[in-house]
């Protein structure tokens, strides 16, 4: 059924072929088809019964120019109305819970196969002191406005991408300084300190794209 | 088809209802759906494809029905149209309407003539 392949991509010519485009066709290309089919177990001869249907079918341009406004409609990108502060507050406080818990258990496992080097410490004391000032920050913005309504665009691949190249020059960082001092664990802590930030962008992606923290009243909304 | 087919603005109105109605004993391909409106109404009404997809595409916008792609002859695929829930309610919810504006309509054309 060549032909009636062609009398469709024929009547949609000119109009991109975004996926729904491709499927309209297919989906009248298979309707056609078993028009013509029938017409033809009625007894009608091919050439008879592809003019028959075409015709049946009649006018399709209101159809196409359905789609046609879609060629440069851009994709929205979904937004979600949450009390920002409170949200912020939650994303810090869990992102830096299983950061610690990952930091405790490395440690624990580091004393107990003696792998640790004491230096460590002062790395795990100063990933411990930016943790608490940043848990402070936030709990302070929450105290300041706990009802601070924002609408946020739920875009997180760039700013988990992002986080990630950080998290890996923070690894290479420590790495080369391993090498410099010569020892092994000196700066553990830092890299495993830096995970928590794609580690909060992923924690907020879950919490926002589930509904939680949503604002019951998104008039009140500021833009970012 | 028929000899005077019935103005199709006056069923345009109900093509949803229609095949919201046709959906509810089975799922549908959509020349299937378009044969079927012209086989139940003796080819009074022809129901031309680009309308059912265009009202398929905007029922499905509103979750009144879901498409999926089944098996069709001789290898090629079929669109199949189902009706969901929400379309179920609809077309129960469109069926009262039109049985009360029938009546009334049905009344309201006759009246003058009755009263005489």
């Amino acid at each position: 059924m060549e032909a009636i392949k062609y009398y469709v991509k024929g009547a949609f010519q000119g109009v991109d072929e975004t996926p729904q485009v491709l499927e309209q066709q297919e989906e009248l290309i298979a309707d056609l088809t078993a028009k013509v089919a029938d017409l033809v177990a009625e007894g009608k001869s091919q050439e008879e019964a592809l003019g028959m249907a075409i015709a049946s079918v009649g006018d399709l341009s209101d159809l196409i120019s359905e789609f046609g406004p879609a060629e440069n409609m851009p994709v929205p990108i979904p937004v979600a109305t949450v009390y920002a502060n409170r949200l912020d507050l939650h994303v810090v406080t869990v992102s830096l819970g299983i950061g610690m818990a990952v930091m405790i258990a490395c440690t624990g496992l580091g004393a107990m196969v003696r792998a640790i080097e004491p230096g460590s410490a002062l790395s795990l004391f100063g990933a411990l002191a930016v943790s608490a000032w940043w848990l402070r920050t936030a709990y302070q913005k929450y105290l300041a406005e706990p009802d601070a309504v924002q609408t946020r665009q739920l875009q997180y691949k760039a700013r988990f991408r992002q986080s990630l190249l950080v998290w890996a020059g923070v690894c290479f960082a420590a790495f080369v300084l391993n090498m410099a001092s010569g020892t092994d664990f000196w700066f553990w802590p830092i890299w495993v300190a830096a995970t928590v930030w794609p580690l909060a962008v992923k924690v907020e992606q879950l919490m926002t794209e589930r509904g939680e923290f949503a604002a019951t009243d998104p008039a009140a909304a500021e833009t970012v | 088809m028929g000899d005077t087919p019935i103005s199709s603005d006056l069923i345009r109105g109900h093509i949803d209802t229609i095949v919201l109605g046709l959906l509810s004993a089975q799922d549908r391909y959509g020349y299937e759906i378009c044969k079927q409106v012209t086989v139940l109404s003796d080819g009074e009404y022809e129901l031309k494809e680009p309308t059912l997809y265009s009202a398929a595409r905007r029922m499905e916008g509103q979750g009144l029905i879901r498409s999926y792609w089944g098996e069709g002859s001789q290898g090629a695929r079929r669109k199949y149209y189902a009706i969901t829930q929400t379309g179920k309610d609809a077309y129960q919810r469109n069926l009262d309407d039109w049985q009360r504006a029938r009546r009334l309509i049905d009344t309201l054309v006759s009246s003058e003539t009755e009263k005489e």
